[in-house]
């Protein structure tokens, strides 16, 4: 028969999300908290659905080594409620054993009977077909490739070897530090569930990142996943299949403007129709706008940012083409004319610095907004 | 752009065409009275070019007759391009076009461009500034309505220049822009340093950062304190257990067990080398005091021999040395005897030859006060001598005296040569033997010889009597020699000479007597160099003494006094000799006598050291002696035998400490362990129950979100103080464009009315500020009404040659514009017109006929419908 798990990580349970802003009238953030406790019941409605008894967390369950009693609690009482699964916890390097040594010391104390908490280095039983090989992060920064005990980690011959570890698998510092990407073939493992990118990706058939059922950052541009894996026996290829578990997308969208385009429209043209709610959306503009655009562009940005539970329009790339009508928009002559001349001229010195010059640009578009309102 | 005709038709009373044409270039003038459509005629130019045809409102409304229709108006202009005939209807059939030669080249809208475009882009920007509406009909009084009226002329000609100005500065928009920018600048930062200001949002995100990083740092210690807690309590754990595990307890223990028997071991061991060793040293003691009285008795023997055999011969030769000392003495007192006699010799020989020298003494003072008397004696009269010779240089004539005097002696002869050269002469010629009969003044003539005659001369002819002879003229220069005698004789009298040979013996005397004082000064000179009084000095210093009476020969009293010391120096050598060999014997007696006694005493101490023995031999004290040395060997190898495998005691009591600190230590390290793992738990539960970290990952996050806040602020800031200062320096700028070109435009224009005048300007209102006049500064305001439209014309055509220069040349259309000004000043108003009207055009609308007659200029005429139609 073949063994079935859910392979996930990097919940990090007790994120604040304090970075994104609160609007007043808004609870983005306890939203947000929410989504992350909330994926461990879709976890536990994956495993169901999949006919899976085991739930792998490859690390960083919680977001910090020492949660709220509160969070710890309530994260074990959700997994608790789920009984037909055992959650296996991996310490990660958020939550790694030494910085976290109070949160797994509470959670061998208070685990309920479906949880482990694998703080040793060391082979479990996983059901009686597999043998789950644990490498729990001893601490955050470590300089060695962190599944490499499992090359000489024993099990029993005729058990599926199935490796748990986290960390990146690209060494981008060549510090040795990044776990080898055939380390399924030097440690003769069946599957190697991986944790610490929040992207899902698949290094091979074998070692697979699940990413973090629950997206926390505009990078992904999708909601979170994770991993049904299946498999029938030793040696056989896993099927890995991804179940979507996230409640909120991150999505960050550009928007590449060119001078005499409505920009207004083509803001509207990028948003999503449905399901605003629960869209953390960042438009990047670059490219071009005039004033009159930029400041319609900016009202229909306001016009739209409440659908979202989070908006964000960020104009730093987006430069202001001016014309004379712009000007002639402010005055046609005089002093007015006179200044609006001498910041258009400095927003486009070369001899002045970024800041120099953007500070000059946007007073002169204050400038214009200024004229505009007085007239409207 | 310059107007060339205009025709209304349908506009107000004129419900038929009207039209003025042929207007110049220069200044046009159209005066005719009122109600005759001048007023009409200005606002049928305003709406013809800034009313869009499209327009209904009241101001196009006015110009509709009252009989209704549609008003028209044509405008013929030049401009660049050449001549254009613009026309438009309003209200019904509404239309606009601009014809060019007859052809139509614009219409409706585009002919509203084309009207725009030729006016220079603003919309009625110059017209508002140089065309000038008629205000009121009346100068002052009549009712309220019209006072009023008048009043608001004079604000619309002010205010129309106040409008053109705020076009160039910015104006309103301007304050506007400036007021928004700095409210909202306001709200952030205060002060010219624009510091945030307190409780603003600037100062509140500056704080909110502040107080986020403190927690941050907070959390950070704290965060940090449990790791280092958490590390601390591994390594205790780790060491109690190290300390309590059962294998090393019971190392401990055998290990002290085993230090503890093998320490009593060498102690007791120690304690039998002890015994040995005091043994040892007793035999020693013992060995050693029996030898010592054994040799100590061996050499009290022999020293009593020798101290015996030394006081012998000490003995003797202290006799001898006595023996010797008497001679001495004996010696000395013989030598004392002679020295005695010696030096009463040398004393007798000291008094002779003391004598001897005060008798010669005596007799050199003698000498020497001899020598001196005679040289006083002689330098006396020496000085005296000099006295004498001086008295008598000073009474003859000097050397230049004389040669006065021989000056005049030389005058007075030639003063009588000349009176005889020319004085008439008598010369006697004798008979034979009649000589010396004739005589003159007593005095024979002698024959042959001419006699003068400077004067009168009587001649004595012995026997005849006597002749007088007269010179006549001649006699007259008689005086000369007169004078000349009276002038030596004066001379001759004051150095009492009775003639020059006496003045000559005289100064001969003189220099004689100066020789003589001479040679007695140097006599004196080499007497008494010094004076007389130091010669005398000198002579009273000479002691005088009394001679001595059978003094000795000095060389032989000097011989003698020699010979005397010599002796009496041997004899001091001869008894000082004497005197130190006496010295000498008898130190020698002392010691002799030292050294006896103190070997006696030697002698004495050998025999009571022998006494003390009693009646101990030799013998008896070498055999104690060698029976302690036996002893004392048997002690030694018993000392050996004891110390040769004795057990190190401080080795074992080294080991032993070792082993009871250890356990000490154990103790002790467990002690302290267990209460410390206690305080780490609790540390650590209280720290992770607090939930720093993830409080530490929260405040991260705020953190980074209120530092993006107040980076947003802070360009925020930034931007509006960058357009606070773009919007100031523009305005500034645009002032002092504004002000320098139409100070320069209008200082000859005002020069017409008052000379050297000059206007201030308002800063922020930008319009004449004040009339500057003989030095006093008068404001606008309080001028009077002809005045300020004085100087408000003035700003027009001033601000219209401008135009002009600017490319932007506009007729200037003044209807009624100077309806205050008197008759004496409304000319150089004129003047001015003239002056500006070289290269503008100027159209005049007047109903001042009389008043405007002195203005010149080219007269316009309203031809009306019939007019126009009549032939001719």
């Amino acid at each position: 028969m073949a063994l079935r798990f859910i392979h996930a990580s990097d919940l990090h349970i007790g994120r604040k999300f304090s970075n994104i802003p609160e609007p007043p009238d808004g609870n983005v953030r306890g939203r947000l908290m929410e989504a992350r406790h909330g994926a461990i019941g879709k976890l536990a409605a994956a495993a169901r659905a999949h006919g899976a008894g085991h739930i792998l967390l490859a690390g960083d369950t919680f977001d910090t080594a020492t949660p709220s009693p509160s969070v710890i609690r309530q994260a074990l009482a959700a997994m608790k409620d789920a009984a037909d699964v055992t959650w296996w916890l991996l310490p990660g390097n958020h939550d790694n054993l030494r910085d976290a040594e109070p949160l797994w010391d509470q959670i061998g104390r208070d685990a309920p009977a479906n949880v482990v908490a694998l703080t040793e280095a060391r082979p479990h039983d996983l059901g009686e077909s597999a043998c789950l090989l644990p490498c729990p992060v001893a601490f955050r920064a470590g300089a060695s490739d962190p599944s490499e005990p499992l090359v000489n980690m024993d099990s029993d011959a005729d058990k599926l070897r199935i490796g748990l570890a986290h960390g990146g698998v690209t060494d981008f510092t060549e510090s040795g530090d990044a776990i080898a990407p055939d380390r399924d073939r030097t440690a003769r493992l069946d599957y190697l569930a991986l944790g610490d990118w929040h992207g899902r990706m698949s290094v091979s058939d074998r070692v697979q990142y699940s990413g973090t059922p629950e997206q926390d950052r505009f990078k992904h541009g999708r909601r979170g996943v994770c991993l049904a894996v299946s498999l029938e026996g030793p040696g056989a290829t896993p099927q890995v299949t991804e179940v979507e578990t996230g409640t909120f997308l991150w999505s960050d969208v550009a928007l590449l403007l060119h001078a005499r385009q409505d920009a207004a429209a083509a803001l509207t043209a990028v948003l999503p129709d449905g399901g605003r709610r629960d869209i953390l959306l960042r438009v990047t503009a670059s490219g071009w706008a005039a004033l009159p655009d930029q400041v319609e562009l900016r009202r229909a940005a306001e016009a739209c940012a409440p659908d979202f539970a989070h908006f964000d329009l960020v104009t730093g790339a987006l430069g202001t083409q001016y014309d004379s009508t712009d000007l002639d928009a402010i005055d046609r002559g005089g002093a007015l004319r006179l200044a609006a001349r001498g910041l258009m001229d400095e927003a486009g010195s070369e001899t002045l610095s970024r800041h120099q010059r953007d500070v000059a640009a946007d007073a002169l578009a204050r400038l214009y907004a200024y004229v505009r309102e007085s007239e409207a | 752009m310059k107007i060339r005709a205009i025709t209304l038709n349908n506009v107000r009373r004129f419900t038929a065409p009207a039209r003025v044409d042929a207007i110049g270039d220069g200044l046009n003038v159209l005066c005719e009275p009122n109600e005759h459509g001048k007023s009409t005629l200005f606002d049928s130019i305003q709406a013809a070019f800034f009313k869009p045809y499209g327009s209904r409102d009241q101001e196009v409304r006015s110009l509709r007759p009252h009989a209704g229709g549609a008003p028209e108006v044509t405008v013929e202009l030049e401009i660049d391009a050449g001549r254009f005939m613009i026309t438009k209807r309003w209200l019904q059939k509404p239309a606009a076009t601009v014809h060019r030669d007859g052809t139509l080249i614009a219409q409706a809208d585009a002919a509203e461009a084309w009207i725009a475009d030729a006016l220079g882009g603003d919309a009625g920007g110059p017209s508002g500034l140089i065309w000038v509406r008629q205000g009121v009909t009346r100068l002052t009084g009549g009712s309220p309505k019209e006072e009023q009226a008048a009043l608001d002329a004079r604000r619309d000609l002010m205010t129309s220049v106040g409008e053109e100005v705020e076009a160039m500065t910015g104006g309103r928009r301007m304050d506007a822009a400036l007021a928004r920018c700095r409210a909202e600048l306001e709200i952030y930062a205060t002060g010219k340093n624009r510091a945030p200001r307190k409780n603003g949002p600037w100062k509140e995100a500056q704080e909110e950062v502040e107080s986020l990083e403190a927690r941050r740092e907070a959390l950070a210690a704290t965060a940090q304190d449990l790791h280092e807690s958490l590390a601390a309590r591994k390594r205790a754990r780790r060491d109690l257990r190290g300390w309590e595990a059962p294998d090393a307890v019971e190392d401990r223990r055998t290990k002290l067990a085993a230090a503890r028997a093998a320490h009593a071991a060498a102690e007791r061991h120690a304690e039998k080398v002890e015994t040995a060793t005091r043994a040892l040293e007793m035999a020693q003691l013992t060995a050693d005091n029996a030898r010592a009285r054994r040799d100590s008795f061996r050499e009290a023997l022999a020293e009593r021999a020798a101290a015996a055999e030394k006081v012998s011969a000490a003995d003797t030769e202290a006799a001898d040395k006595r023996a010797a000392q008497d001679e001495a003495r004996q010696r000395r007192d013989a030598a004392a005897r002679k020295l005695e006699e010696a030096q009463a010799a040398l004393k007798a020989a000291e008094r002779a030859r003391a004598l001897a020298l005060r008798a010669r003494t005596a007799r050199d003072g003698a000498a020497r006060r001899k020598e001196f008397e005679d040289r006083i004696a002689r330098a006396e009269g020496a000085r005296r001598e000099m006295e004498t010779a001086a008295a008598a240089a000073r009474t003859g004539p000097d050397a230049a005296t004389l040669r006065r005097i021989e000056a005049l002696a030389a005058a007075h002869t030639a003063a009588i040569a000349a009176r005889e050269a020319t004085a008439a002469q008598v010369v006697a010629h004798y008979d034979a033997g009649r000589d010396g009969t004739i005589r003159a003044d007593g005095t024979a003539l002698a024959d042959g010889q001419p006699l003068p005659l400077p004067r009168a001369t009587r001649l004595t002819i012995e026997g005849i009597g006597q002749l007088e002879i007269r010179p006549g003229e001649a006699g007259q220069n008689d005086r000369s020699v007169e004078d000349a005698a009276a002038a030596l004789a004066k001379a001759l009298a004051a150095v009492g000479a009775e003639d020059l040979s006496g003045a000559r013996a005289g100064t001969d005397a003189r220099a004689d007597a100066e020789r003589r004082h001479s040679e007695a000064k140097a006599v004196l000179a080499s007497l008494a160099p010094d004076g007389i009084d130091r010669l005398r000095e000198a002579l009273a210093a000479i002691p005088q003494l009394d001679e001595v009476v059978d003094a000795p020969d000095p060389d032989t009293a000097e011989a003698a006094f020699d010979a005397a010391r010599a002796a009496h120096e041997a004899a001091r050598l001869a008894s000082d000799t004497a005197t130190e060999r006496l010295s000498d014997l008898r130190n020698d007696a002392t010691r002799a006598d030292t050294t006896l006694a103190s070997l006696r005493d030697r002698l004495k101490r050998a025999e009571e050291a022998l006494a003390k023995g009693g009646d101990t031999s030799e013998a008896d004290l070498a055999a104690t002696a060698d029976a302690a040395a036996v002893a004392l060997e048997a002690a030694r190898a018993a000392h050996a035998e004891a110390t040769k495998d004795a057990p190190d005691l401080v080795s074992t009591q080294a080991a032993l400490s070792r082993a009871e600190s250890v356990e000490t230590r154990a103790q002790e390290e467990i002690a302290r362990l267990k209460p410390q793992l206690a305080q780490l738990d609790e540390r650590i539960r209280r720290s992770s129950g607090e939930a720093v970290e993830e409080q530490l990952a929260e405040t991260e996050q705020e953190l980074e979100t209120a530092r993006a806040r107040l980076d947003r602020i802070e360009h925020e800031v930034a931007v509006l103080v960058r357009l606070e200062q773009a919007l100031e320096a523009a305005r500034a700028e645009a002032r002092e464009r504004y002000f320098e070109p139409i100070a320069k435009e209008l200082k000859p224009l005002l020069h017409l009315l008052w000379p050297d005048a000059e206007l201030t300007w308002r800063e922020d209102t930008l319009l004449p500020d004040a009339l500057i006049r003989d030095g006093r500064e008068e404001p606008i305001s309080i001028l009077s009404g002809g005045t300020q439209e004085q100087v408000a014309l003035l700003v027009r055509l001033a601000f219209a040659r401008m135009l002009g220069q600017a490319g932007r040349t506009t007729p200037v259309i003044l209807d009624d514009a100077l309806i205050f000004t008197d008759d004496d000043r409304i000319e150089r108003m004129f003047d001015a017109l003239h002056r500006q009207a070289g290269d503008l055009q100027i159209i005049v609308l007047t109903c001042r006929q009389r008043a405007f007659r002195e203005l010149g200029g080219k007269a316009l005429r309203l031809s009306t419908a019939a007019e126009l139609e009549a032939p001719g």
